[in-house]
């Protein structure tokens, strides 16, 4: 998955768990840009009594760098608190919620915004309401109106916190069953007939902080972005989770407190970098990290294990990047230092030396008005990853990357196999319908409207 | 050597000042511990990592405070065995 479970240490804490984050100029306004983090993978719709939601000791970060360092210039710092209205009852919601001020709603959370500068912090908004999850038919009837009433207006921003669909696409059941992808099914080492993808995150949602703001709120001089080969048209965007550094447990409470500083337990820019470039045992310590200081890990990025795992898993399909023993430039620019101009004709969203693993987005470059699920390698500059946008299809795009299709790019005497050309795990977005207008991803599925899955042990 | 002297305050997060971990520990050596002005008045958790070492790291509110101070070590690891 994009970040979903992708480390052992954050797979056991989901509620600090980031699972995609998404950046990119808005199509309504393209002054505005939209700035997006997902938190508490794989949400079962129907899982009650205890529904999901924030984590009241969780600090949540957008963060932001515009001067070329790596550096969190500006983060966005998002903390919430629940209440309990009614505590002789077991019940989520002691009635049907028509309003996000009702009080049939047992668990409301609210939130604050704190946006820092260089260190100095102010508080944009406090008690900001959260929606309650869509438990239902019969608790929340209405489910778009509550979420509507979730959408905040600060100055001239917009936020909301709370649930959504999930809209990533991905066939996880394959790819971690051995690098399959069913459609090559034939051609892997273990071979089964070809079939098409199956959507593991089709009907899951998530936790959503999603954050719209002038582009000119971004940038280093304060003016809205003007020139696509300017340096300071691209910023960095990542987010995180941090937890206090010690946590009691406080048996008259009946709960862990937090003792100490806040210390970084999740990270995410590009997607699937944590998932797939980086090794088992520096998972936990690249969670930990700031993206400055990712040169450690350069070294799986300019030779990465599914690189070198794909001609072994498809036999004679990947002779050509078998042969290619160069370092990957075009994975490290892509990855760690943006594309620099002269590689992509009369486009550029380099950030400097610095090796760090942000989603770097080119404030400058307008809206497609026919966005492209394969973004920049399919001509669409507006796309990942230059950003990221919901309807990115980023699985197939790193997938083709990694199997050698944009080595030309940094390399143009290497030819790629036919197959970087194609490969895909033959999943598509058939999740929740993504909106027009801010927040942007789907409505969350309902619990009472939830199917169980099918699975079999053989 | 007095307790002054004894302590050696690294502040984690550039806050480097008073500590008020003498709560901490039992025995002969609280009695001759006094309060200061500037000593936490909330809850404190001291960490001792290496116990051959002469690090507490005491996390309170939302700071970190290093001392450096093998006597307070000692003093922890004995009540911590318990005597």
């Amino acid at each position: 998955m994009s970040s979903h479970r992708e480390a052992p240490e954050i797979s056991k804490d989901p509620v600090a768990d980031s699972t995609d984050v998404y950046a990119f100029v808005s199509p309504v306004d393209p002054d505005m840009v939209v700035l997006i983090a997902n938190f508490i993978p794989l949400q079962k719709p129907d899982g009650g009594p205890n529904f999901y939601e924030f984590g009241d000791d969780v600090r949540y970060e957008i963060h932001v760098s515009n001067t070329n360092r790596a550096e969190s210039d500006i983060s966005y710092q998002f903390r919430f608190t629940t209440r309990v209205r009614n505590r002789q009852s077991f019940l989520y919601n002691t009635g049907p919620i028509n309003d996000i001020g009702d009080e049939t709603w047992n668990r409301p959370q609210v939130y604050s915004v704190t946006r820092v500068v260089n260190g100095k912090s102010r508080v944009l908004a406090r008690d900001l309401p959260c929606p309650p999850v869509n438990v239902g038919v019969r608790s929340t009837p209405d489910y778009a109106a509550l979420a509507d009433q979730a959408v905040h207006t600060v100055g001239s921003r917009k936020v909301f916190a709370g649930q959504r669909a999930d809209a990533f696409h991905v066939d996880l059941g394959s790819i971690f069953d051995l690098g399959a992808l069913r459609p090559f099914n034939e051609a892997h080492l273990i071979s089964m007939p070809a079939m098409g993808g199956v959507n593991a995150v089709q009907s899951y949602n998530v936790h959503t902080i999603a954050l719209q703001v002038p582009a000119r709120e971004l940038t280093k001089d304060g003016r809205p972005p003007t020139s696509v080969l300017d340096r300071r048209s691209t910023i960095g965007m990542w987010a995180t989770a941090s937890r206090r550094k010690g946590r009691v447990f406080d048996q008259k409470q009946g709960k862990f407190v937090g003792r100490g500083p806040w210390v970084q337990v999740s990270r995410l820019g590009n997607p699937l970098f944590n998932e797939v470039i980086v090794p088992m045992g520096q998972k936990d310590r690249w969670n930990s990290r700031e993206p400055n200081r990712d040169d450690r890990f350069e070294k799986f990025v300019n030779r990465p294990e599914l690189g070198e795992l794909l001609p072994v898993l498809y036999p004679g399909v990947f002779p050509k990047l078998a042969a290619y023993k160069k370092p990957r430039a075009d994975l490290n620019a892509i990855l760690l230092t943006g594309i620099p101009e002269g590689v992509v004709p009369g486009f550029a969203n380099y950030t400097g030396p610095v090796k760090a693993d942000m989603l770097r987005l080119n404030l400058a470059v307008p809206p497609a008005e026919e966005p492209h699920p394969l973004g920049l390698v399919a001509g669409d500059a507006a796309g990942f990853p230059n950003g990221r946008r919901i309807s990115d299809d980023v699985v197939t795009i790193e997938l083709r990357a990694i199997a050698g299709l944009t080595i030309p790019l940094v390399d143009p005497s290497f030819t790629p196999d036919d197959a970087a050309g194609a490969v895909e795990d033959g999943t598509s977005n058939t999740n929740a319908d993504l909106l027009n207008v801010f927040p942007f991803l789907g409505l969350p599925g309902g619990g009472y409207q939830t199917q169980p899955g099918t699975t079999q042990a053989s | 050597m007095t307790d002054t002297n004894r302590r050696k305050f690294l502040a984690a997060a550039g806050i480097g000042t008073a500590a008020g971990t003498v709560g901490l520990v039992g025995g002969a050596s609280s009695a001759s511990a006094r309060p200061r002005a500037g000593r936490a008045k909330e809850p404190v958790l001291a960490v001792v990592d290496d116990h051959h070492g002469s690090e507490v790291r005491m996390l309170v509110g939302e700071r970190e405070v290093v001392v450096q101070d093998r006597d307070l070590v000692t003093r922890i690891l004995n009540a911590a065995g318990g005597e």
